[in-house]
């Protein structure tokens, strides 16, 4: 017995060494190493919805235009200017030497093959709703396009910071299911090697056209477990992991090996309330118990005790980093007292019972904490809430877009990373959208309006009278926009991004 | 030896069966499969279309016998989600899965041979309660707190080992000793009251009369006999062993096929989780009947009763 037990020792042994890697001449020192909690579904950009997947797409691929992260303003990258000829006309002109990994120059053949893929409505890509205000794209010369589109369309440059420019070449030659698993872009990265769930092995584009990465290798690694991901940034294992829990903050802080860095976001965190009665009738139908809600809690105790200071308060859900955000209008203050009256008015003097479907922890930082504290201060205020915990975020989305959510539910929106108010209102406050639970044809024409026209000027009048009136009609419980919160090495120097999009080419090692 | 074998092999063979029809119902039992499917404001026509094209207007066995015969080949469809084949997502992700789950049995019988062995010979005594004790403490620790702690000792404080991943043999230790202690409280009890059944039988006596050292007792006579039940506890427990599996591939981000069908079944992605299921079942079954023969072959008794 005992000696075939030291012989299953030995087959353990033999079977996990026959698993170590051959020795690369990869050092930890020329490596970086991120980490993400869940892996992309293909290296396919335009087809895939998930946020991973935009992050990935930066490193190997580029786009048109990019935001520049310090001023937060979209500038120039593949395409080095844009103009509009007229109200449905822009024309782009590209930058001239840029190569794809493949070696093939990048040209204005492949910004259309780009475009024309994705607006295929056979090919099904998941992007193309982004682009839909896109009718056609037409080749001028080598280095010139124009787009043509449906209408006015503001948000133009906006949109070509969502789209990655593949190749005509790869898409004519090798085709859809073969780009599902080998992106061919002109970025920074390429692809060494993808181990599904597990890791992705990048190194440096050496003949990159714009900056090249500090860092020779790039390993991204999917770690699902938020404790295990801490314990590799501690032990020197990652360099920079993303999504850190407020309540984490002082472990990473005092480890001497990491430390945390955080950034408002591009995604605002409200309590919707059933105005549009799409999930029957409820008490949130009248304006006077919406402004009860938004007067009976406090929110800014909330965020400076429970988020440790990690939110930034909206008046209207439209984000201070979005274009139209209106800096003169003040949120809701806590008034217990108002809120009483106004409950009694709408004919609850002795109360009101409301439901609340809670999501899970998710997308939100500490989310049970604050809808504990919420609960409470709605409580003082006479709601007697009844509580519906949600523990998918799957079913819960699927809820909402059915019209099954109830009277009151967590949400908070990510503008698609578009920094722009329509990105919000036209999703979550416009008559009958999947995500909206409000209705208001006033509210409505303003939204159309704004989307409708090229004058800046003009449009931010609209947004400041949208908020105004959103505010007013208090259509949802309006919390805070949020911050990320992210654990960085002490090895490396990085800035956390408020578009979400961690950038692994801007990370350079720490001046010793 | 052979009908007895002849025997679970035919047994084997119902059970196969009985396991398809299982993982074909899982689609049907869980709700309309072209309504998952279809987007919410897709129209009467376009369900009629998806219904024909996956075969859903069928009658019923006709369904089953296209899904068994496809899958006997392979071919369980491609993931709704990955726009991959299953059968090659479940076998990238099998050996993964089949080392740590070695690793973790090889673990569990490191542990609680010895230990079992000892304290049933030093029934009563201080070490049999310290056997006792550990055993307690091992089976009320979850899976995900070891990890955990062990991944802050050995990782974060010591620096001894890396904190996840896979790849080398630095990467197995955690793992296959989580899993590992998950298996071993109950394997020792086992041990444990065989060992001190069988010492008070006649035949330890004889052995012991016959002038035998009391080495040669315990190892030849009492041991191999303890190992019976051992050996069938240890059969049926693989099941679980792959469920302490989901939880410790998913602390050490270990990239086996435990997560990849809980994460299937969270995506709703059949077509995986029907491979899983089956794989998976085929792998117990086999283990199980692996067991059989090698009981079979430890006990005559088994093999002439059968």
């Amino acid at each position: 017995m005992r000696r075939s037990l030291a012989t299953g020792l030995l087959v353990i042994l033999a079977l996990a060494l026959a698993l170590v890697p051959p020795a690369g001449a990869q050092t930890r020192e020329e490596t970086l190493i991120y980490s993400l909690q869940s892996d992309v579904d293909n290296w396919d950009p335009p087809n895939s919805v998930l946020r991973e997947a935009i992050i990935l797409g930066y490193h190997v691929y580029d786009h048109l235009a990019v935001r520049d992260l310090k001023t937060r303003r979209v500038g120039p990258n593949l395409a080095t200017s844009w103009t509009n000829i007229d109200d449905t006309t822009w024309e782009v002109k590209l930058r001239q030497g840029v190569k794809f990994h493949d070696g093939t120059p990048f040209t204005s053949r492949d910004v259309k093959a780009t475009f024309d893929r994705v607006l295929d409505p056979t090919k099904k890509m998941t992007a193309r709703g982004n682009h839909a205000k896109i009718k056609a794209v037409d080749t001028i010369d080598d280095h010139t396009v124009r787009f043509r589109t449906d209408g006015p369309y503001p948000l133009f440059v906006e949109r070509l910071t969502a789209q990655v420019m593949q190749s005509d070449k790869v898409i004519r030659e090798k085709g859809h299911e073969w780009m599902q698993e080998n992106p061919v872009g002109t970025g920074p990265y390429k692809l060494v090697k993808w181990n599904r769930k597990q890791e992705h092995q990048l190194v440096r584009n050496d003949d990159y056209w714009g900056p090249k990465p500090a860092f020779k290798h790039l390993r991204i690694r999917i770690i699902p477990e938020k404790a295990t991901e801490i314990a590799e940034l501690l032990s020197g294992g990652v360099d920079i992991i993303k999504a850190v829990p407020p309540d984490q903050m002082d472990v990473i802080n005092k480890s001497g090996q990491a430390r945390t860095g955080t950034s408002p976001i591009l995604r605002t965190a409200m309590l919707q309330l059933d105005q549009a009665a799409r999930s029957g009738p409820n008490p949130f139908t009248d304006r006077r118990v919406r402004q009860a809600a938004n007067l009976a809690v406090d929110n800014d105790a909330i965020i400076k005790f429970v988020l440790n200071g990690l939110g930034d308060r909206v008046a209207a859900g439209v984000n201070p980093m979005a274009f139209g955000w209106d800096p003169g209008l003040k949120p809701y203050k806590q008034d217990l007292a108002q809120a009483k009256k106004l409950l009694a008015e709408a004919g609850y003097p002795n109360g009101v019972d409301v439901l609340f479907n809670e999501g899970p922890p998710i997308v939100e930082p500490a989310i049970q904490q604050t809808n504990d504290a919420i609960i409470a201060d709605m409580t003082k205020a006479g709601f007697r809430v009844k509580r519906n915990y949600i523990g998918d975020n799957t079913v819960l989305v699927a809820r909402i877009k059915d019209g099954k959510a109830g009277s009151m539910f967590n949400w908070s929106w990510g503008y698609y990373s578009v920094f722009d108010a329509d990105a919000i209102l036209f999703d979550v406050f416009k008559c009958g959208e999947n995500y909206s639970y409000y209705c208001n044809p006033a509210l409505d024409d303003l939204i159309i309006h704004g989307r409708s026209t090229l004058d800046q000027k003009k449009r931010t009048e609209v947004y400041v009278k949208a908020q105004k009136l959103l505010f007013d009609d208090a259509a949802y419980l309006y919390k805070w926009g949020l911050r990320g919160v992210w654990g960085i090495s002490n090895r490396i120097e990085y800035q956390a991004p408020a578009d979400e999009v961690d950038r692994m080419f801007l990370v350079t090692p720490k001046k010793k | 030896m052979k009908r007895y074998a002849l025997r679970q092999v035919v047994q084997l063979a119902v059970v196969i069966v009985g396991i398809s029809m299982l993982a074909f119902a899982i689609l049907h039992v869980i709700g309309d499969p072209v309504t998952l499917l279809l987007p919410q404001n897709a129209g009467k026509e376009e369900y009629e279309r998806y219904n024909k094209l996956l075969g859903l207007d069928k009658p019923i066995y006709v369904q089953y016998w296209k899904f068994a015969s496809r899958a006997v080949q392979g071919d369980f469809g491609k993931s709704w989600y990955a726009d991959t084949p299953a059968f090659k997502l479940v076998l990238e992700r099998m050996p993964p899965t089949l080392y740590l789950t070695t690793a973790g049995l090889v673990t569990a019988l490191l542990i609680a041979l010895p230990l079992g062995i000892l304290a049933a010979l030093k029934q009563h005594s201080f070490v049999d309660n310290l056997c006792t004790m550990a055993a307690v403490a091992g089976q009320a620790m979850p899976i995900f707190w070891l990890g955990i702690m062990l991944i802050i000792i050995f990782a974060v404080q010591l620096r001894l080992l890396p904190a996840s991943g896979y790849g080398t043999w630095q990467h197995f230790l955690m793992p296959a000793f989580t899993l590992g202690a998950f298996l071993a409280p109950i394997t020792m009890r086992l041990v444990r009251s065989g060992v001190i059944e069988i010492m008070n039988m006649e035949y330890i006596k004889t052995a012991r009369a016959k002038g035998l050292a009391e080495r040669l007792v315990v190892i030849k006579h009492a041991f191999r006999n303890a190992c019976i039940p051992v050996i069938t506890v240890l059969g049926l427990q693989f099941g679980q062993l792959l469920g302490g599996a989901v939880i410790t591939e998913t602390v050490f981000a270990w990239p086996g096929v435990a997560t990849l069908t809980v994460d299937a079944i969270r995506n709703q992605d059949f077509p995986v989780v029907q491979c899983a299921v089956v794989l998976l079942a085929l792998i117990i079954v086999a283990v199980n009947f692996l067991v059989d023969m090698i009981v079979g072959l430890i006990d005559p008794r088994i093999r002439v009763g059968a």
